[in-house]
């Protein structure tokens, strides 16, 4: 339902880049754990590469924009998190909050708008043209 | 495109019961004709294009006249729906100025500027000027005020109120352009508000019943799509004011596709985009831009000549494409 498959409408040229989140693998580990040390620092050592190779930085949350819609009308996220919504209609759209703590400029085609949510709280958003889009963001 | 809108149907005005674009019946009423593209009626006094240019200026009376409606002009639209939308703007212009007899003014039904673009407002107004004919009368779309609350819009063409919504008399009709795309609401729709129904109500209050009426909004006044937001909520509000009137028309922009709806003595009339088409209601995942193959964009966009001739009930709508 979402997608479109219509022959005439515009195919879509997905130009944004994707940015790849980095994972920061341990390199802060790089010195390795000498022999003379205690058992225990070196578990406690082991133990902490292990966290931190897996659990790479998340990557900040998209929300696309197609067909006069918030692909994910509602997001949770942790405090401090950054999100980050793309346009991908040829229609311009707006995300704006209804009590005005952010308001993106009319985006364009593959254009983007990102907000950082420092607080915890419900968002609810909209499209300043097309008011039926709505979303909200949940910070925890 | 105007060609089954012969007048051979003047006869057949369906009425829709009830209907007053609001209530869940009308509703439901209005969401069965668009999603089947049954046209309902097509009123008395649409001729076809063939029909009209055989009416010459010289068997006009003098009271007669006529307008152009032009809507949906994008302009700095840059998208794949159409890469020159300045392009196809000048070519609308080109129809206009080849009108004869020259048209008495021209009607803009919004979204002059595509997101109020730098510039776009100026050209509009300089095209429009340059086809010699002396006044042109605006109202907004969403693209052209939504960044600004429409203080950009309202300075220039909000007249000495600052308000924008307006009425005018020409030769025995009475014009009434109205706002419904200013302060949007999140899960609303294209709505008038109090101030402006109320002025509204005051404005007609002193007409006769047989004064002829034309309405032009930029988003449809009745119930084309609610569910893609092509209705004003408070449409029917308005409307009630109008139903005493015994000739009314109702012009409409936004959908980028002609769609016509008769209602007792209210005709509605949708208006094709100069820049791009829209999918018919309901037609795909949602409303926006829809490409088509080149040498058919021209065939889906164009400009509207309204024909009032006086003693006739209703004005005749000559849709004309830009192919």
């Amino acid at each position: 339902m979402k997608r479109d498959c219509r022959p005439n409408r515009a195919v879509w040229m997905w130009r944004s880049a994707i940015i790849g989140t980095t994972a920061l693998c341990g390199l802060a580990l790089a010195g390795g754990v000498s022999a003379d040390q205690p058992v225990r620092a070196a578990v406690l050592d082991r133990s902490d590469q292990r966290v931190v190779a897996t659990a790479p930085v998340p990557p900040e949350p998209r929300i696309q924009i197609a067909k006069h819609k918030y692909d994910r009308p509602t997001l949770t996220i942790p405090v401090g998190t950054t999100v980050t919504w793309v346009n991908k209609d040829e229609d311009v759209h707006t995300v704006v909050s209804t009590t005005l703590i952010f308001r993106s400029p009319g985006l364009e085609t593959d254009e983007g708008y990102s907000y950082r949510f420092t607080k915890p709280g419900v968002y609810q958003y909209f499209c300043t043209l097309h008011p039926l889009m709505t979303g909200k963001v949940i910070v925890k | 495109m105007n060609d089954d809108m012969t007048a051979d149907r003047d006869s057949q005005s369906p009425q829709v019961p009830g209907g007053d674009g609001v209530d869940r019946r009308g509703f439901l009423q209005c969401m069965a004709w668009a999603g089947t593209g049954l046209v309902w009626a097509a009123g008395g006094g649409v001729f076809s294009s063939r029909i009209l240019s055989q009416a010459s200026a010289s068997e006009r009376g003098a009271s007669d006249f006529s307008f152009v409606q032009i809507s949906d002009t994008h302009i700095g639209f840059k998208g794949e729906a159409n890469k020159d939308a300045l392009g196809t703007f000048e070519q609308a212009l080109a129809r206009i100025t080849a009108l004869d007899p020259a048209p008495a003014f021209i009607i803009h039904t919004g979204d002059i500027t595509h997101a109020q673009k730098a510039g776009a407002f100026d050209i509009v107004a300089e095209g429009l000027k340059g086809t010699k004919i002396d006044r042109a009368i605006y109202v907004p779309g969403e693209n052209d005020v939504f960044a600004d609350g429409g203080k950009e819009y309202l300075g220039r063409f909000g007249g000495p109120s600052g308000r924008g919504w307006q009425s005018f008399d020409y030769k025995g009709v009475h014009f009434i352009g109205l706002i419904n795309v200013l302060n949007f609401k999140a899960g609303g729709l294209g709505n008038l508000g109090a101030d402006q129904l109320d002025w509204l109500k005051k404005d007609v209050e002193g007409l006769g019943s047989s004064t002829p009426i034309v309405v032009f909004a930029h988003v449809p006044l009745w119930a084309v799509y609610p569910k893609w937001g092509w209705v004003t909520d408070d449409g029917g509000q308005a409307l009630s004011f109008l139903r005493r009137f015994g000739s009314v028309t109702v012009l409409n922009g936004h959908i980028h596709q002609i769609m016509q709806k008769v209602e007792g003595n209210i005709s509605f009339h949708t208006a094709l985009s100069t820049a791009f088409p829209q999918p018919a209601p309901g037609v795909g995942a949602g409303p926006g831009p829809v490409k088509v193959p080149a040498e058919e964009l021209r065939g889906v966009l164009g400009v509207r000549a309204v024909n009032y001739v006086q003693g006739k009930s209703r004005l005749a709508i000559v849709d004309s494409t830009l192919a």
